[in-house]
This record gives C-alpha cells, sequence and structure tokens, in this order.
C-alpha cells in the first residue's frame, strides 16, 4: 500500500504557508523519510518562488482558489496582531486528493522533529488523531479548556495531524466532516460553540462524536506520541536543528515571556510569523 | 426469590414526586420487560397512572416527614415496605434509559449496595468534590443512596435499622461522625455514610469500579467551567421516537438522575408513555 504526507498550503495577503509546507517536508523527509504530497492553490508561486520544492515534494496537487470571507486574528507574540484571511476549508477533500492509500496529514505549522509518527502506517487502524495536546508553556492555567470543543460539549479531538486509510469507512466519515462544514452554522450552535470563525479541529471532533452514535468510545485509535503546541501569543525565536527556544507568554503580565525550549519533539508552532522568520533563516541556503 | 423496585415519594409544595415516580416507571418498563416496581407513597395517585406500579404501598407506620420540605425521615422505612425479597430503590428523580436487568444478576452478589462513583451526562467520573465536603473532612464513605439494592436478611435489617436511628437523631451523630464542615440539614446520604462507617462495612456494600451507577445531573458535577444556576437552563435535551435521550448531545444511557424537576415536562412523559 502506498504511504505518504499529504499537506494543504493556501496563502493569504502575509502568510506565506507554502515557504512553512517546504520547511515541513524537509522536516518529513529527514525524520519519516516518506513521499510528500502538496495541496495548493497557487502551484504558480511555488514554481517560480521555491525553484527547489521538488527536493521535498513529490506531488503537487492544484485546487482551485477560492475567495475567502473567513478572517481570524493571528498574533506574533502578545503585543502584536494582525486579522487576515484563514482558508481552512479545504482539509475534508483529502480523501478524494490524496494520492496515498495510507496517509498521514498535517498542518505545515507543525514540525516533525522525531520519527514516532511513522509508527502510524504499522497499526491496523484506519484513523489515528490526537486527543490530548501538551502546552510547552506549563504555566498557561487552562489546559483543561481543551479537553472538549466547547466548556458543555463533545470532545475535542486535533485535525492539526492525523493518519487515514482509504477504506470505505473514512469515505463516509470525511463526507460527513463536509457535511458538516456545509452547515457549520447550524452544527454550531447544536454543538454550543461559542466561535464564529469554522475551524477544522470541531468538525473533526463532532463527525468524530456522530460517529461514535453519540457516544465516548475508543474509536478513533490515538496517533503516537505527544502533541506539543505553543500558541500564537509565545515566539519562537531559535531553531537550531531539532532545539527550538521560545519566549512563552506570561499571560498576566502581558509584553513580558519565559524562555522555554524543546528538543527532538513533534511541536505545532501557532505563530506564523515568528515561525516564518525562523524558516527563512534555514532555507537561505536552498 | 422475588425481586423488584421500590420508588418513594412524597408530594412537597414545589415538586411533585409522584409524577417523578410516575416517569420513572414509564422509563423502567420502556426498557426493561417483565420488572415488578413499587410506589410507596401516602399521595394520592391518578388512577392512569396506577397501572404504571405493581402495588402501591402506603408509609408504614406514622409520616415522619410531615413537616418537613425535603422529606428524607421516611427514607429507612423503604426496607419494611418492600414487597420483594431483593429490591432497587430509585428516587423519584430518576429516568431509565436502557435496560439493566443484568443488574440483578450482579447484586446478587451483595446483600446491600451502594453505588460510590456516579458520571457526568458525558460519562466522565465525577472528580468534583463540592458536594461531598463534609463526607471526606470526616472521612466518611462516599456512598450514594439515590440508587441502592438490598436482599432481605440480616446485613440489611441491622444497616436499616441504625439508619432509623441515625436519621431520627441526625443532630447527635453529626456532631459525633460528621461535626467538620457541618451540615445543618440531614440528608440521607450522610446518613447512610455514617451508618457505614459505624459498622465498618463499606468494603462489603460497595464497589468504586462497579458499572453500576448514575450519571448525577448537579451542575458542579459536570466538569464545566462556567457553572449555571440550572443544568436545564444551559444544556439541549433531545428525546427521539424510540425513547433514546440525548444531554448536550451525548446519548444517555446510565440511569439519569435529573435533579430539577422542569426536565420532566409532560412531552417526556407522553413519549416515554407511549413506548410503553
Amino acid at each position: 500500500m502506498s504511504k505518504g504526507v499529504v499537506l494543504f498550503a493556501q496563502n493569504n495577503h502575509t502568510i506565506d504557508y507554502i515557504k512553512q509546507a517546504i520547511f515541513c517536508a524537509k522536516k518529513i523527509k529527514k525524520h519519516l523519510q516518506l513521499p510528500v504530497a502538496l495541496i495548493t492553490d497557487n502551484e504558480d508561486y511555488l514554481e517560480k518562488t521555491y525553484p527547489y520544492y521538488s527536493k521535498y515534494i513529490e506531488h503537487v496537487i492544484s485546487i482551485p482558489w477560492k475567495e475567502c470571507k473567513q478572517k481570524r486574528t493571528f498574533q506574533d507574540g502578545a503585543m502584536s496582531n494582525r486579522n487576515l484571511e484563514w482558508r481552512n476549508h479545504d482539509r475534508s477533500t483529502v480523501y478524494d486528493l490524496t494520492p496515498f492509500e495510507e496517509t498521514l496529514v498535517m498542518d505545515t505549522d507543525f514540525i516533525i522533529g522525531n520519527n514516532l509518527l511513522a509508527n502510524a502506517f504499522k497499526t491496523q487502524d484506519d484513523f489515528l488523531i490526537y486527543k490530548t495536546v501538551t502546552d510547552l508553556n506549563y504555566k498557561r492555567p487552562d489546559a483543561e479548556k481543551f479537553n472538549s470543543i466547547s466548556d458543555r460539549s463533545v470532545d475535542m479531538f486535533w485535525a492539526t495531524v492525523f493518519y487515514f486509510k482509504k477504506t470505505e469507512k473514512m469515505k463516509v466519515f470525511f463526507d460527513l466532516v463536509e457535511h458538516i462544514k456545509s452547515n457549520w452554522l447550524y452544527y454550531r450552535l447544536v454543538y454550543q460553540i461559542p466561535e464564529v470563525t469554522y475551524r477544522n479541529d470541531f468538525s473533526f471532533s463532532i463527525a468524530i462524536h456522530i460517529f461514535n452514535g453519540h457516544q465516548r468510545n475508543p474509536w478513533p485509535g490515538i496517533l503516537p506520541g505527544k502533541l506539543w503546541f505553543t500558541t500564537d501569543s509565545d515566539i519562537l525565536i531559535k531553531m537550531d536543528n531539532e532545539d527550538y527556544t521560545f519566549l512563552l507568554d506570561k499571560r498576566n503580565w502581558k509584553g513580558h515571556y519565559n524562555v522555554g525550549s524543546i528538543k527532538d519533539a513533534n511541536v505545532h508552532i501557532m505563530n506564523k510569523f515568528s515561525l516564518d522568520r525562523a524558516i527563512s533563516e534555514v532555507l537561505e541556503n536552498e | 426469590m422475588s425481586k423488584g423496585f421500590c420508588l418513594l415519594a412524597q408530594n412537597n409544595q414545589e415538586t411533585d414526586y409522584v409524577r417523578q415516580a410516575y416517569a420513572l416507571a414509564l422509563s423502567l418498563h420502556k426498557f426493561n420487560k417483565n420488572q415488578k416496581i413499587s410506589l410507596i407513597t401516602n399521595d394520592i395517585v391518578p388512577e392512569e397512572w396506577k397501572e404504571a406500579f405493581d402495588q402501591i404501598i402506603s408509609i408504614p407506620w406514622n409520616d415522619n416527614a410531615k413537616e418537613s420540605e425535603w422529606k428524607i425521615e421516611n427514607r429507612w422505612k423503604i426496607y419494611h415496605a418492600s414487597p420483594y425479597e431483593e429490591t432497587i430503590v430509585l428516587e423519584a428523580d430518576m429516568l431509565i434509559t436502557s435496560d439493566i436487568t443484568h443488574w440483578w444478576k450482579e447484586l446478587k452478589k451483595y446483600n446491600l449496595f451502594f453505588v460510590s462513583n456516579v458520571r457526568t451526562y458525558r460519562d466522565e467520573i465525577v472528580t468534583s468534590r463540592f458536594y461531598r465536603q463534609t463526607f471526606d473532612a470526616n472521612e466518611l464513605p462516599n456512598l450514594y443512596s439515590a440508587l441502592h439494592y438490598f436482599k432481605k436478611g440480616n446485613t440489611a435489617k441491622e444497616f436499616y435499622t441504625l439508619l432509623e436511628i441515625v436519621v431520627n437523631n441526625w443532630e447527635l451523630f453529626y456532631s459525633k461522625y460528621a461535626k467538620e464542615k457541618y451540615q445543618k440539614w440531614c440528608s440521607i446520604d450522610l446518613c447512610v455514610a455514617i451508618v457505614c462507617k459505624i459498622l465498618g462495612n463499606e468494603k462489603e456494600i460497595t464497589n468504586p469500579n462497579s458499572y453500576i451507577t448514575f450519571a448525577h445531573m448537579k451542575p458542579q458535577c459536570q466538569n464545566w467551567s462556567n457553572l449555571p444556576e440550572k443544568w436545564t437552563s444551559v444544556l439541549g435535551k433531545y428525546l427521539r421516537k424510540d425513547g433514546t435521550l440525548l444531554l448536550g448531545n451525548y446519548v444517555q444511557s446510565r440511569v439519569l438522575h435529573y435533579v430539577e424537576d422542569e426536565f420532566l415536562t409532560d412531552e417526556i412523559i407522553e413519549k416515554l408513555k407511549n413506548g410503553k
């Protein structure tokens, strides 16, 4: 069975997700040794700006550019933010678009630092995802708020990274995610989600809940390893191979930070601006 | 041996507990075939509700709860009033949401059984100790009397005899066994815990890992960050045609201790009635 990793990259006016995807693919090659497929709505930009991309990306799958009305605030540390387009509506199409029979899908700002996720391909499970996350900023007080998609709602699963096999069951699952996305205003109300913006984490969590007969169940399986994360209030200040150093937001003391670092881990770095600055240095000599 | 459920219901000025017991009986019949249910009450039971019960039994002896609002003073009489050799006691403000007939086989292993871990509507184990501060402060067993079982015999009789004494003299027993975080009212759970402590039989009458439990809907039990005054004001409820109940999008398969009377709408009773 063919195996590989799929990344989605749809730039907005400010954030270069394609650049993130190349860096992400570089790390995948180093640690997982798997082929990478990039799904993007701007293949021209990829080829012209990063002509060396094919060192890391084997398949480029074009999807049409669509106008995006959804915006969200992206922070660059605690003191700076911008309101930008958030193009995250195509994740549910991965079942049809992936060139692989077994696929690991990940956000481009999820940076691989070890080979633990290769073990996902050794399981019998048709779907693996993370249910818990680990905050690098251990002093952040409200980690339990991530247990469910809202205070009174269903369990949270993280669409940041997941593994699936191309089975009939998973086809139905992704169709359900698509249905939830298409009827987001309805599902948002029924599942008591205060946030207006559509999030893949939410639609995946709701779909899993429905798939499990509206009850807790051991499906899907849990991905190996840990999903570490830093928020966009934190700032990545140094990237030395697999050793990352961050300024971690002191929430109750705005503009003040603790220093924290992590090595050889898989980390979701939500501050796209500081990630971009770090990637620029790494890709300089490509 | 005869087996059956016993429900004690005494209406007060605010709540029609007989109506709750009727709904509970309907839900029991809906999901559990051929079960016997007795209602212990001194209140008037409307004619059309009577067929949900095998027997309607008067509260034995005099009514000890005449002056009380919470009406727990008669609870110890259930042992004496039950017409069954094996009895599952349920509080009136509960609903059955699935087939629990297999419980009889499990409970047969005990002479007396109390639930000692309860669940949220999401089926998480309740970890909040908000309502159990007196239990913790006085190292009392964490028992819930809302759902319990007894087999008629010396063990249960001894327990209920002592429970009668504790309930009738609760202030005296609280001052000795529950003096920390002192509760100024008589609570049957606390009285049961005191009896258990005096008899030293916790290991024989409960199992915290047992699947025999219930979903406890007191708001503080739900692992919520933002606490409402009432859970019924914040959580969606859906009753499917087949009687499946969803709270907050979770199918309820445990016994549901809904606590708040406003939950029990006429619509729910109608649907339970039609499914009998």
